[in-house]
C-alpha cells in the first residue's frame, strides 16, 4: 500500500482575528490517485480545507494552526506556496479574480514560465490544455472579456497546464451550464484515471459527485462528520437532510420507498441502477 | 470590455512598420529621447524631435488617438508658458515686456518655458507612439530580457490589467448609486464610489496574489517566456542609429553648455504679451470646461 499523498493530523485552524475555528480537529488521509468530493454548507470550512493542502493556509492567510498537514511528505507550513505549486494545483472559486494576463494563452503560460518550462514544450502544452477545456480559438482573447464559464475553464487550464500531482477545484463549475459541468468533471475523471492525478473537488452538485468520486467527505462547522464512499454517504439521506444537504434524486427516491418498506436492495446513487430497480419493482407488483 | 475602450492610452492594434519594430529598439529611442530632451536647452533640437516623433503617427496609423493623448498638453503647456512669462525661472534682471499697474510680464522666461515645454512634448509624443504600437506583453517580455526585475515587471503589467477591472467596478457601483438617487456624474458622484471600489480592490488583489503564488509566481530559479520577441537586423540598425544620434547629440549639447541659444533669439514685447494672454485664456478656459463638465452634466 502506497503512502498517502495528503495527510491531515489533528488539524485545528482559526483565521487570525476569529474565535471560532474554521477547521476543527481534522484527521484525514488521501491516497495518490483518489478522486475525493468535499460536501458541506457555506461556511463549513471546505475552502479552508483546500487551502491547507496547497499551503495558502497558514503561509499566506495567517491564523492559528494546530496539528500538521503534509503533502507528498512536505509539511505545508514549512514551504512557501510557490514551492507547493510544483505539487498542488488549486483552482479557486472566483475565476475572475484569478486572471492577470493580457490573453488566455498567456494566462495558461504563466505557471509554465514560472516553472521554467522550455518554450518548445509550452508551444505544445498551451494549445493542448486550452483544447482540453474547450477554449481553442480563444488564445489571444483577453481573460477579462470572457464569459464566467469560459473564465472558469481558463482558470482550470491555467492550473492543469502545470501537470500538478494533486488538483483541487473549489466550486469549479458554479458558472457553467449542465453540459459544461459535465465536461469539467469528465476531464478531471480522465486525468484521474489516465494520469493518476489526485483530484479533490469541492462541489454542491451531488449528482455529479455520486457519479465520479471515489470518496465523499462531509464537513459541518469545521468538522468531518462523514467520510466514505458515495454509496455509504448518500445512503444516509435523512442524516444529510438534517444538515441541510441533498442526496442524488435516485438515492432520495430509494430512501422514501425504503421507508415505506418498498425498497430492499442497496441504495442507488445514480439514475441507471435506480431505474432498473424501480422497473423490477413495478414488474414484480404487476406480475 | 476591450483594453482600448478602457484605457485612455493603450495599444492601437496594427501591423505597420512601427508596430513591428522590436520593443527594445523602441525603448532605446524613448530613453534616448528623454536623455537628449533633458541634456539640451536648444529649442531647435527639441522642436525637431517633437516634429519627428509626431511624423511617426501617420505611418503607424495612430494620429487621432495620439492627438487625443496629447490633449493633456493643453493645460500643462498653457500654464507653463503663462507662468514662465510672469515669473521667469532665470536669474534677474528681467526685461519687462508689458505692464499694467503692478502687474509686469517679462520676455526672459519665454525661452526657458519653451525649452521645458519642448522637453515634455518630445518625450510625451515618443512615449505615446511606443505605448500605442507595442503589445504590453511584448514590452514586458523585452524588459525582462533587459534584466528588469521580474517582480517589478510583473507589477507594472498587472497594474495595466487591473485598470479595466476597476473601471468596470466603478461603473457598476456608480450606476447602483445613481439608481438610489445619487448624482451619477462628475467628481461629486465619483467620490463616494471610491470606498466600495477600494474595499473590493483589496480583496481582489489578495485573491490574485494567492492565485499567482499557487502557480509558482515569485519562485526563484530559471524562468522562461512564452512570448518570443524577434530582433531582426533592421531592429538593430534602427536601435543603434537612434542610440548614436540621440546620445551623440546629448553629449555635444552638454559639451556646449546645454547649447542654449536664447541669446540669438529675442522675442518682441507685444508678442510675449499676446502669448501670455492666449495661454492664460486657454488655461482658464480649460478649468472652466472641466468644472462645467463635472458639475452640470
Ligand atoms: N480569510 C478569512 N478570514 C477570516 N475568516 C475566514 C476567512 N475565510 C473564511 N473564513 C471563515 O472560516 C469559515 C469557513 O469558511 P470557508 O472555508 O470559506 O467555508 P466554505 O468554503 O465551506 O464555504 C467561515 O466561518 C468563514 O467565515
Ligand atoms: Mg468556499
Amino acid at each position: 500500500m502506497p503512502d498517502p499523498i495528503i495527510r491531515f493530523e489533528n488539524v485545528t485552524f482559526s483565521y487570525a482575528g476569529t474565535d471560532e475555528p474554521a477547521l476543527h480537529d481534522i484527521s484525514l488521509e488521501i491516497m495518490p490517485g483518489e478522486y475525493v468530493a468535499i460536501l458541506g454548507l457555506n461556511g463549513a470550512g471546505k475552502t479552508t480545507l483546500g487551502l491547507c493542502v496547497n499551503g495558502v493556509v497558514p503561509t499566506m492567510l495567517a491564523g492559528d494552526l494546530e496539528g500538521s498537514v503534509t503533502v507528498g511528505g512536505l509539511d505545508v507550513a514549512d514551504y512557501p506556496v510557490r514551492e507547493m505549486a510544483k505539487l498542488v494545483g488549486m483552482v479557486f472559486d472566483n475565476p475572475e479574480f484569478q486572471m492577470s494576463q493580457m490573453s488566455a494563452e498567456e494566462e495558461v503560460a504563466l505557471g509554465l514560465e514560472n516553472a521554467g518550462t522550455p518554450y518548445e514544450d509550452m508551444k505544445r502544452i498551451i494549445p493542448e490544455t486550452l483544447k482540453l477545456v474547450g477554449l481553442e480559438g480563444f488564445e489571444s482573447r483577453s481573460p477579462l472579456g470572457l464569459s464566467g464559464g469560459q473564465q472558469q475553464r481558463l482558470a482550470i487550464a491555467a492550473v492543469l497546464a502545470m501537470h500538478p500531482k494533486v488538483l483541487i477545484m473549489d466550486e469549479p463549475t458554479s458558472n457553467l451550464d449542465p453540459i459544461g459541468k459535465q465536461e469539467v468533471f469528465d476531464m478531471a475523471a480522465k486525468l484521474n484515471r489516465e494520469n493518476g492525478m489526485t483530484v479533490i473537488v469541492i462541489e454542491h452538485e451531488v449528482e455529479v459527485m455520486a457519479r465520479y468520486a471515489d470518496r465523499v467527505i462531509v464537513l459541518d462547522h469545521g468538522r468531518i462528520i462523514m467520510n466514505g464512499t458515495p454509496q455509504e454517504i448518500f445512503g444516509r439521506a435523512e442524516e444529510l437532510a438534517t444538515l441541510g444537504l441533498r442526496v442524488p434524486e435516485a438515492a432520495a427516491i430509494a430512501a422514501i420507498l425504503s421507508a415505506r418498506g418498498l425498497w430492499k436492495g442497496p441504495v442507488p446513487i445514480t439514475t441507471e441502477p435506480a431505474v432498473e430497480a424501480i422497473t423490477e419493482l413495478l414488474g414484480a407488483k404487476n406480475g | 470590455m476591450s483594453m482600448q475602450a478602457a484605457l485612455p492610452v493603450a495599444l492601437i492594434p496594427g501591423n505597420s512598420i512601427i508596430h513591428r519594430i522590436n520593443p527594445i529598439t523602441k525603448i532605446v529611442w524613448v530613453v534616448g529621447y528623454i536623455v537628449l530632451a533633458f541634456a539640451t536647452q536648444n529649442i531647435i533640437i527639441l522642436g525637431v524631435m517633437a516634429v519627428f516623433a509626431f511624423m511617426l503617427a501617420p505611418i503607424a496609423g495612430i494620429t487621432r488617438p495620439l492627438l487625443k493623448g496629447m490633449l493633456i498638453l493643453v493645460p500643462i503647456g498653457s500654464s507653463l508658458i503663462a507662468l514662465q512669462i510672469i515669473a521667469p525661472a532665470v536669474e534677474k534682471p528681467w526685461t519687462p515686456a508689458w505692464e499694467l499697474g503692478g502687474f509686469v510680464i517679462y520676455t526672459d522666461g519665454l525661452y526657458y518655458g519653451l525649452v521645458l515645454l519642448g522637453r515634455i512634448v518630445a518625450s510625451l509624443i515618443i512615449a505615446l507612439v511606443m505605448v500605442m504600437t507595442t503589445h504590453p506583453s511584448d514590452l514586458f517580455t523585452s524588459l525582462a530580457k533587459l534584466k528588469m526585475p521580474y517582480i517589478l515587471n510583473f507589477m507594472s503589467s498587472m497594474t495595466l490589467q487591473l485598470i479595466p477591472v476597476f473601471q468596470r467596478e466603478f461603473g457598476i457601483i456608480m450606476s447602483a448609486q445613481k439608481s438610489r438617487g445619487m448624482k451619477g456624474s462628475g467628481f461629486a458622484a465619483v467620490l463616494p464610489s471610491f470606498v466600495p471600489v477600494f474595499v473590493g480592490a483589496i480583496e481582489r488583489v489578495q485573491q490574485l496574489a494567492i492565485s499567482l503564488e499557487s502557480r509558482g509566481f515569485g519562485s526563484d530559479g530559471h524562468k522562461t517566456s512564452y512570448r518570443q520577441v524577434r530582433a531582426r537586423p533592421l531592429d538593430w540598425i534602427i536601435g543603434v542609429l537612434g542610440f548614436v544620434v540621440l546620445i551623440g547629440l546629448s553629449v555635444i549639447s552638454i559639451l556646449k553648455g546645454l547649447w542654449n541659444i536664447s541669446a540669438l533669439i529675442t522675442f518682441p514685447g507685444p508678442f510675449v504679451a499676446g502669448l501670455f494672454f492666449v495661454c492664460a485664456a486657454v488655461f482658464v478656459g480649460f478649468l472652466v470646461l472641466i468644472a462645467v463638465f463635472s458639475f452640470k452634466k
